[in-house]
């Protein structure tokens, strides 16, 4: 049996390796300073253009969405958008990347944790969600004049990292079910539909219909995108949020779990039918 | 216009360089001077192929070999010198000369594996400009040829390595071509597979067609080659017919001897190697886990085994192992550049 | 046959022929297929239209209407898709299709046959039309059945519009194409230019919201014009400007995108050639 300090040392190592074969394609720091900025702000254009220069339309904006500040509004909801898509594009297609490479076996031949191998690759992609958030607060503040001070920014990140078990609970789970079935393409794009859709990252998910609202309530990035709305644009403070952020954490620890269960049924499953080195 | 009876391909001089390193867009700008450093794959190299013929182009990996077989496929422009294929030039009229010519210059990944053999031989017919009255013909002539005919409607992710290179072949002979470039077509083959294109190839000949092959694998440049050009750092170091070019190194058969140590010797291995140099002509020495490989060649064996055994006496050697075989392309190559082909 | 129209005949074939491949090899992918009708109703269409429902006034779009002269907001986006897939279509099925077929080791066997490489753009350009195309007509059949969108009798009058901005496409996708052939990992490169040429044609907001600073790009672009001449006919929407002015910009643009694209291309092709950069992967 592995110690804990061992395993540590390997989630270390399985991160420092994501990072570094990251490192190789420099298009994508590019891409983690451009699509930030230029996704949200498409989409507040769009809003300009909805708007009219319709008082009407503004106010009916505020009063559905909570909050007059369509730039903040809009870049918060992108932020989430593009963290989630990091984590399944990341750390949810790691597995089968390795699968594709051929080092899956050669990894599952160590004495390694199983959860290092799930969760190894969740570690490089910190980074990128820290310099992500970053990017989008700076550019809120200096050209959309957000009112975000230190406190709001503490508070924005308190939140943030209360989602992190479910979003990379998320991730692992998305991991282990693609090992399985492959199609990581069509399983991406489906995914990232549903939260797209469901979550509201464009807009507040009051003028869904009834169902969808149910649905959208047992989705993490609801209460991310809600929350840190809330904190930023609404000046909310913690404890008004304590209920959101419980069910957030809840969520969390849930997925997982349900991870874990996922990864262990695959592993069975693949050792059973040979397919550890299959592609 | 395409000479009739000339040869069907003629190098004079071929060169090709490249640069290596990078000159990033601020150095452009700034109309920098091209600082990187240029390195000669093709150093000069002159061919002449007659028609009809199989011809080899053997050497070691990084010779030059398939640079020049991408010259004569229009796919790189020579630096400098000239080469005409089937009386066209490469460079001016290249069109015209992938008209006439098939080449194999990668391997089964260079299919669409979610199509079949037949629908990958269908776009590339098109691709080739077959007459569209001609093309299921062709195709069907092309995978009969191969023998891929009772498999052509199989998706290619289903075919084994040896399938996917004969299709490879077959896609080369779409455009009925005079002339076929083949460059290493059995790397990474099995034995079964590998002799099986090789027949192939000969039945191509006796088609009339001509042949330009690239190998570094000297039996099969032996066996199928009716003349060579031994390649080496981008030059042509020999040419001739298999027979010919090891009759240059004077001896027609070779010895190898594995010789061990013994309390005696000495004084290393010199005096050995002066005794077997007046018997024969030492080309290679090689210490192995304290075993010294000795590669001799002699014009009779028969003379010089006795006396390699009368030297390592006298110098204190133990001869553990003799081996005389007749004398092979890697030989000339050896006795040409002191280097083995897969070194 | 003079020899010049058997040659161009052969070439036409061989387009014709790279189109079926194409079409032939996406049948094998039926998920995929189903995302080109997907993918932009729930990346693009319902976060847009779920944005835009945000600022309804009494159930009727009014701020649209100020700013564009109708109220059918399922329409405009939908238009504004089918633009979008068009574009679409220069950037991955042209310029990075040929990018993938270099990586796979498919595109040098087909540059030693004697079709022009200019041609394979064009076979690149009809089957990623067709796949295009035909997910397009699904997307509108959606839009009026599901979305309520509505377009006038007048919109067959526009249709002539798309079919020149199609063509331009071919411009458009051998620049590009030019550009990502050189490129080692021209993903971003792609990605980042489609979605910027989307947005400056006006696919999700009309372009005269646009900083002063940046709506000079709108107007060299010819899918502007198409989209914009789309709209006019199907949906009552303001101009840009007149439309004869319009049609003049449109095959304008249209043209300079093929000129200058062609010559692009085919100095990229030389340098490779050059180079020999046309195997590596």
């Amino acid at each position: 049996m592995s110690s804990p300090v061992a395993d540590l040392r390997a989630l270390g190592a399985a991160g420092l390796k994501e990072w570094r074969l990251l490192r190789r394609y420099p298009s994508l720091f590019i891409g983690f300073l451009f699509w930030p900025i230029a996704l949200p702000v498409s989409y507040v254009l769009q809003a300009d253009g909805f708007a009219g220069g319709s008082d009407a339309a503004r106010d009916a904006f505020a009063s559905r969405a909570g909050t007059a500040d369509v730039a903040g509004f809009l870049f918060l909801g992108w932020a989430a958008y593009m963290w989630i898509s990091m984590i399944l594009w990341g750390p949810g297609t790691a597995l089968r990347t390795d699968q594709i490479r051929g080092t899956l076996e050669a990894v599952f031949m160590t004495p390694a944790s199983r959860l290092v191998v799930i969760f190894g690759p969740v570690v490089s992609q910190v980074v990128w969600a820290v310099w992500m958030f970053t990017v989008v607060g700076v550019v809120l503040t200096v050209f959309f004049g957000a009112p975000i001070g230190p406190l709001e920014a503490l508070r924005a990140l308190a939140v943030i990292i209360l989602a992190v078990p479910a979003l990379y609970g998320l991730g692992a789970l998305f991991a282990a079910v693609v090992l399985r079935f492959g199609e990581v393409g069509a399983m991406v794009q489906g995914v990232r539909g549903v939260f797209t859709v469901l979550c509201g990252m464009s807009f507040p998910i009051v003028i869904l219909p009834e169902w969808a609202r149910t649905v959208a309530l047992t989705l993490p990035p609801t209460y991310l995108i809600a929350d840190l709305r809330g904190v930023l644009l609404s000046g909310a403070r913690l404890v008004e949020l304590l209920p959101d952020l419980a069910i957030l954490l809840g969520l969390g620890i849930g997925l997982c779990l349900l991870a874990v269960v996922a990864f262990r049924r695959t592993e069975r499953h693949a050792r059973r039918g040979g397919s550890l080195a299959q592609y | 216009m395409s000479g009739m009876t000339g040869p069907a391909i003629e190098a004079r001089g071929l060169v090709k360089e490249f640069e290596t390193g990078r000159r990033t867009l601020l150095q452009r700008l700034r109309r920098e001077p091209d600082r990187r450093e240029r390195f000669r794959a093709v150093d000069g190299i002159d061919l002449h192929v007659g028609r009809g013929e199989i011809f080899g182009v053997l050497g070691p990996n990084g010779a030059g070999k398939t640079t020049t077989m991408r010259m004569l496929a229009t796919l790189l422009e020579p630096t400098s010198g000239s080469a005409t294929v089937l009386g066209l030039d490469v460079v001016r009229e290249a069109r015209e000369v992938r008209r006439r010519m098939g080449a194999v210059l990668s391997d089964g990944r260079s299919l669409y594996w979610k199509l079949t053999a037949r629908e990958n031989l269908e776009y590339f017919a098109a691709l080739y400009h077959v007459p569209a009255a001609e093309i299921r013909s062709r195709i069907q002539e092309a995978l009969e040829t191969v023998r891929l005919d009772d498999r052509a409607d199989d998706y290619v992710e289903r075919y084994s390595a040896g399938m996917r290179q004969r299709l490879v072949l077959a896609r080369a002979l779409l455009p009925d071509p005079e002339l076929l470039l083949l460059d290493e077509p059995t790397v990474g083959l099995d034995p079964q597979s590998a002799r099986d294109l090789r027949d192939r190839v000969v039945a191509l000949r006796a088609r009339g067609r001509t042949v330009l092959l690239t190998t570094h694998y000297m039996e099969e440049a032996d066996q199928l080659c009716d003349r060579i050009a031994i390649v080496d750092h981008g030059r042509v170091v020999a040419l001739d017919t298999p027979a010919g070019l090891k009759r240059t190194i004077g001896a027609t058969e070779v010895v190898r001897l594995e010789v061990g140590s013994t309390p005696h010797a000495q004084h290393g291995d010199t005096p050995l190697l002066d005794r077997l140099g007046r018997a024969g002509e030492v080309k290679h020495t090689a210490r192995e886990n304290g075993t010294l490989n000795v590669t001799v060649h002699t014009p009779s064996a028969r003379d010089f085994v006795p006396a390699a055994f009368d030297a390592a006496r006298e110098t204190g050697a133990t001869i553990e192992h003799v081996e005389v075989v007749p004398v092979t392309l890697e030989d000339v190559f050896l006795s040409l550049t002191g280097r083995a082909l897969r070194e | 046959m003079t020899v010049q129209r058997a040659d161009l005949a052969a070439e036409w074939r061989a387009a014709l022929a790279l189109a079926r491949k194409e079409l032939r090899i996406a049948r094998r992918y039926p998920l995929n297929l189903a995302n080109e009708v997907l993918q932009p109703i729930y990346q693009f269409l319902l976060p847009s239209l779920l944005l835009g429902a945000t600022f309804l006034v009494g159930g009727r779009a009014i701020g649209l209407e100020a700013s564009t002269g109708t109220s059918d907001l399922a329409g405009y986006l939908f238009l504004g898709m089918i633009v979008g897939g068009l574009a679409g279509t220069a950037f991955w099925e042209i310029a990075f299709g040929f990018k993938r077929e270099m990586d796979a080791g498919t595109l040098e066997p087909a540059w030693l046959t004697p079709t022009r490489p200019e041609t394979m753009v064009i076979g690149r350009a009809i089957g990623g039309l067709a796949i295009g195309g035909s997910a397009s007509v699904v997307l509108i059949a959606i839009g009026w059945v599901v979305f309520g969108a509505s377009f006038s009798a007048g919109t067959w009058l526009a249709l002539p519009a798309l079919g020149v901005a199609a063509l331009s496409m071919i411009g458009i996708g051998y620049l590009v194409s030019a550009a990502v052939l050189r490129m080692r990992e021209p993903n971003f490169f792609v990605d980042a230019t489609n979605f910027l040429f989307a947005m400056a044609s006006g696919v999700a907001f009309p372009v005269m919201v646009l900083p002063d600073l940046v709506r000079w790009v709108a107007f060299l672009l010819p899918t502007t014009y198409a989209l914009d001449i789309l709209r006019v006919h199907a949906l009552g929407t303001r101009p840009i400007a007149p439309e004869p002015i319009e049609w003049l910009a449109l095959v304008g643009t249209s043209l300079l995108a093929c000129g200058v694209g062609v010559a692009a291309f085919r100095r990229t092709e030389h340098r490779m050639r050059v180079q020999g950069t046309l195997g590596q992967h």
